[in-house]
């Protein structure tokens, strides 16, 4: 009985664990800049398998809606006003992203790559 | 200019022409209830743009999103009920139907006639672009148009052959699509956490082209889905058509009893 007893505590202290690690676990945020219809910077890189928050200030005195189809992301940012978007986690690759108000210049991309393989290249 | 105009309307006008359509072939005795649901729909749209900027600040920032994906789940939702009324037998018990047919076209208005707002709004003020803001518009206008005309003429077909059931059915894959096509809202704002992708046919069809925007709009392609909307998508679809299809059973084997 003592040993059931015992198995669900762990069980349900390293679920807890896990909740509370997954919480506490710090997003890593990368700022964009969107002025005169363009994204600053255009090429975001973000670590693969990886939740991410970004954060899009429009300068600008038109409203612009983030769009992204291989994202799978969408969402109006008003005129000198800020919105945040989760993306990932992501498989390493290119994730174009674009202005759907100026789909011309209002572009950029999320390269997502492997931390450890870019700190090995850098050795 | 007048290309992002048109895609605005590919995007966002387009699945409100769609809704109208199959709503007025499935329920083609009055069609009152079309007009109010328009007039009523734009009025709410005006109403949300205007408060948009307080909604956004709700729930820490996920209000937009939130009332979005509440929009979506309400059409469903009333889907559930217009399902519900083509079950019942007495032609008395269904006058509310159209009201809910009303429903759904004005709270689909709101939820996708509001980005048009924000566009015109932001972007009328600039001298350069009216002119090809109403090219585009006139040209978004005439492909959702066109596109209404042949989608009118195949469910009346459908409907004709098959009976009112295959309209609801069409409608149940539309609202089924629009709801899986919010639920990356509620990853975005980190509301739940659903973004491993099932599969990948952006080789095949592309939601950046032309079939995949329609093909979007008609059943919710997803050309890079998460596992989370095809579980949604599968259990939308069919939880609804094995509960309406027991009904109807259960109907039929009820009144040859009775008699």
């Amino acid at each position: 009985m003592n040993k059931s007893v015992n198995k669900v505590v762990g069980g349900t202290a390293l679920c807890f664990g896990l909740f509370c690690q997954s919480l506490l676990a710090a997003v890593a945020e990368y700022q964009v800049q969107l002025k005169d219809h363009l994204f600053f910077p255009s090429q975001i890189t973000i670590p693969a398998n990886q939740k991410v928050k970004l954060v899009i200030h429009n300068q600008d005195d038109t409203p612009e809606e983030f769009d992204s189809f291989s994202l799978n992301r969408d969402k109006v940012i008003f005129a000198n006003n800020k919105a945040t978007i989760f993306i990932g986690p992501l498989q390493p690759g290119e994730y174009d992203f674009f202005g759907e108000y100026n789909p011309n210049t209002a572009r950029g991309t999320v390269i997502v790559e492997h931390q450890k393989q870019k700190a090995a290249d850098a050795n | 200019m007048l290309i992002n105009t048109v895609i605005l309307f590919l995007r966002d006008a387009l699945p409100i022409f769609v809704l109208v359509v199959y709503l007025y072939v499935h329920l083609p005795a009055t069609k009152l209830w079309l007009l109010l649901s328009v007039v009523a729909g734009a009025l709410l749209s005006l109403i949300y743009i205007n408060q948009i900027h307080v909604i956004g600040q709700w729930f820490d920032g996920k209000g937009i999103e939130l009332s979005l994906w509440i929009y979506q789940i309400s059409v469903y939702l009333l889907t559930l009920i217009l399902g519900y009324g083509l079950s019942q037998n007495q032609a008395s018990k269904k006058h509310y139907l159209s009201w809910v047919a009303g429903l759904m076209v004005s709270l689909t208005l709101v939820s996708k006639g509001s980005n048009f707002i924000l566009y015109f709004d932001g972007y009328l003020n600039q001298s350069n672009a009216i002119q090809s803001m109403l090219l585009g518009t006139f040209l978004g206008l005439g492909i959702c148009l066109s596109l209404a005309i042949l989608l009118y003429l195949t469910a009346q077909w459908l409907r004709q052959r098959l009976g009112p059931w295959s309209t609801w059915l069409l409608v149940l894959i539309y609202v089924t699509g629009q709801l899986v096509n919010a639920l990356p809202l509620l990853v975005q704002v980190d509301f739940i956490d659903a973004s491993a992708t099932a599969w990948s046919s952006q080789h095949l069809v592309s939601n950046e082209f032309e079939f995949g925007h329609l093909f979007n709009v008609l059943f919710g392609y997803q050309a890079t889905p998460s596992i989370a909307q095809v579980i949604v998508y599968v259990l939308a679809l069919l939880i609804p058509l094995a509960i309406f299809y027991s009904l109807k059973l259960y109907s039929a084997s009820h009144t040859g009893h009775k008699q």
